[in-house]
């Protein structure tokens, strides 16, 4: 995968050159529904290894997974699993194990039941030992014979991960999958998707958590408002992020004193003195929250606030897509 | 069949609280008959075959089979837990064939035998009692065949089969040959003198038994093939945009 960065037309370019059949492959899919477009022209392939599908809520994440679950079909494009169309087939769901973001489960069926029906649905040969592995492998065996009804969020939400992968599959797709869990499981949850990736499996999983996708993927798709705004290497994009201007608004004893000292660090790109409010732009998030106190002092000011001005992830997306 | 989703779709229909209503709606047939017996009037073919045309079959069939009908598929669409069971590799129409089958079973079981019961427990006619039971177990299956149909076509499937119950069959069927012809409760009635030839004084259904086979036929088949190829074609979408 390259990385993409700039106009959302030009974000989806893969390399070339790949296998014919990726694992998942999509090609100008769009999705609308009447005249709302959750999709709009998204084009990449899935490889082996962990991907995160990253994006605020609402940005078409869920619909993305979908697609790839052949549980939507494409107003426009294509999406092919194995090099097969992903919608119509019920045959693809031997290869992909989906984790929905709803959490309707069937409260009247046990953790054991619910994992095994699946096992069956599946058609496995031996489903009570598939189950019996997928629960122990998510911690849900002392639980096992109580009704989902009684499972707390993280407990239903670890239930539907044994429940998808309980026939092995090459293809993971999980959307929202850290919903509700403690820390302890979202570790424990990570870890063993890593392991999967590592035997080769291709997963794909979406969050609007930066933190998350960092500690799991190697790659990620980054989706705002239906487009697909940038893909790659996830630290690429992380220094992407990071790298970006931000705006801190800062209120003092004296502003004018303050700018003039804040001027001379490098990674200040320029101040303002508007309405007796002190704007400081600056490229470095962190360099400018650790330097914004020694520099007061220097000048012997007194701080009174300190406010980064737009941190919240629509932001730092929106930031990607401006470019 | 899927024993599998046969058996989810069970407890799914049966574990939900308005079943204990309509349990309660099968037991006041049989409650009836069982008063009128023991009441100086005693049996009466005629008061059978009125209470099991009007309360059983006009009345308990229709709601046992919208509640289950619609709540095979559509509840599940509805709750979000039927991607567990359309995520799979299975043939969308062994799922369709499987809760229409489970639908059926279940409004059978709330209609036909307390029908037969309060039939044979009212007394008069036992071969009348029978031919009602019997009819409203095709009857029932044609309803579920519609009501499953209807919510793959609609998320409002209950208010649309209610609708279709109370206006249709229980007003405008009465009114006119045309729409009797289009309605299950006939097509019912027309099963049951067909099976049990009664007397006209006891019971006299309004439509020809011809009619009621073709249309019925044709109705159940359309209602199974619509349904199939909803379900083929249903999407479940990720998010609400």
């Amino acid at each position: 995968m390259t990385i993409e960065h700039g106009s959302p037309a030009a974000t989806t370019k893969v390399e070339a050159g790949e296998a014919p059949a990726a694992p998942v492959e999509l090609t100008g899919v769009s999705r609308w529904y009447g005249n709302v477009v959750a999709v709009n022209e998204v084009s990449f392939r899935l490889e082996p290894g962990v991907t995160g599908l990253l994006g605020p809520n609402g940005a078409g994440k869920s619909t993305l997974l979908h697609l790839i679950a052949g549980l939507l079909a494409p107003s426009a494009g294509s999406v092919t699993i194995a090099g097969r169309p992903a919608f119509g087939d019920p045959n693809v769901y031997r290869e992909i194990g989906l984790v929905p973001e709803r959490e309707a489960v069937y409260p009247f069926l046990t953790g054991r039941e619910f994992v095994e029906a699946n096992a069956k649905l599946q058609g496995l040969p031996d489903p009570g030992s598939a189950a019996k592995r997928a629960i122990a492998t998510f911690e849900l065996t002392e639980a096992q014979d109580r009704p989902l009804a009684g499972y707390s969020k993280g407990m239903r939400q670890r239930a539907k991960v044994a429940a998808a992968f309980v026939h092995d599959p090459r293809i993971l797709l999980l959307d929202e999958p850290f919903n509700g869990m403690d820390p302890r499981q979202r570790i424990h949850t990570m870890a063993f998707l890593r392991k999967l990736a590592e035997e080769g499996r291709t997963i794909l999983f979406s969050s609007h958590i930066l933190e998350e996708v960092e500690r799991v993927a190697d790659r990620v798709l980054v989706v705002i408002a239906g487009r697909l705004a940038a893909s790659g290497d996830f630290h690429a994009i992380r220094r992407l992020m990071t790298d970006r201007p931000h705006t801190f608004t800062v209120r003092s004893s004296n502003d004018r004193r303050l700018a003039t000292q804040l001027l001379g660090d490098p990674f200040v790109t320029g101040v303002t003195l508007d309405d007796g409010l002190l704007v400081a732009r600056a490229a470095d998030y962190g360099a400018f929250s650790r330097a914004v106190a020694a520099r007061a002092r220097e000048a012997d000011v007194t701080l009174y606030e300190v406010l980064p001005t737009d941190e919240s992830l629509e932001s730092v997306f929106s930031y990607l897509v401006r470019g | 069949m899927n024993a599998v989703i046969a058996r989810i779709t069970l407890r799914q229909l049966l574990s939900r609280r308005r079943t204990l209503l309509l349990l309660a709606l099968s037991a006041v047939v049989v409650l009836v008959a069982i008063l009128r017996r023991v009441s100086p009037a005693g049996a009466d073919a005629k008061f059978t075959a009125d209470l099991l045309s009007n309360l059983g079959i006009a009345t308990l069939m229709p709601l046992v089979a919208l509640i289950f009908g619609t709540g095979a598929i559509g509840a599940e669409l509805e709750e979000g837990t039927a991607v567990y069971i359309l995520a799979k590799p299975i043939s969308r129409w062994v799922v369709v064939a499987t809760k229409l089958v489970v639908a059926i079973g279940c409004s059978v079981t709330l209609t036909s035998i307390p029908i037969l019961i309060a039939g044979l427990l009212a007394g008069g006619d036992a071969r009348l009692a029978i031919a009602f039971a019997v009819a409203s177990a095709i009857g029932s299956a044609l309803y579920c065949a519609i009501f499953v149909a209807l919510s793959l076509v609609t998320s409002r499937a209950f208010i649309w089969g209610l609708g279709y119950v109370l206006v249709w069959e229980g007003f405008l069927a009465g009114l006119f040959t045309g729409t009797r012809t289009l309605s299950v409760r006939e097509h019912t009635l027309a099963f049951t003198q067909a099976l049990a030839n009664p007397a006209p004084d006891v019971f006299k259904a309004d439509l020809d038994i011809t009619t009621a086979i073709v249309v019925a036929g044709v109705v159940g088949v359309f209602a199974v093939v619509l349904a199939l190829r909803r379900l083929s074609r249903i999407e479940i979408a990720g998010e609400v945009v």
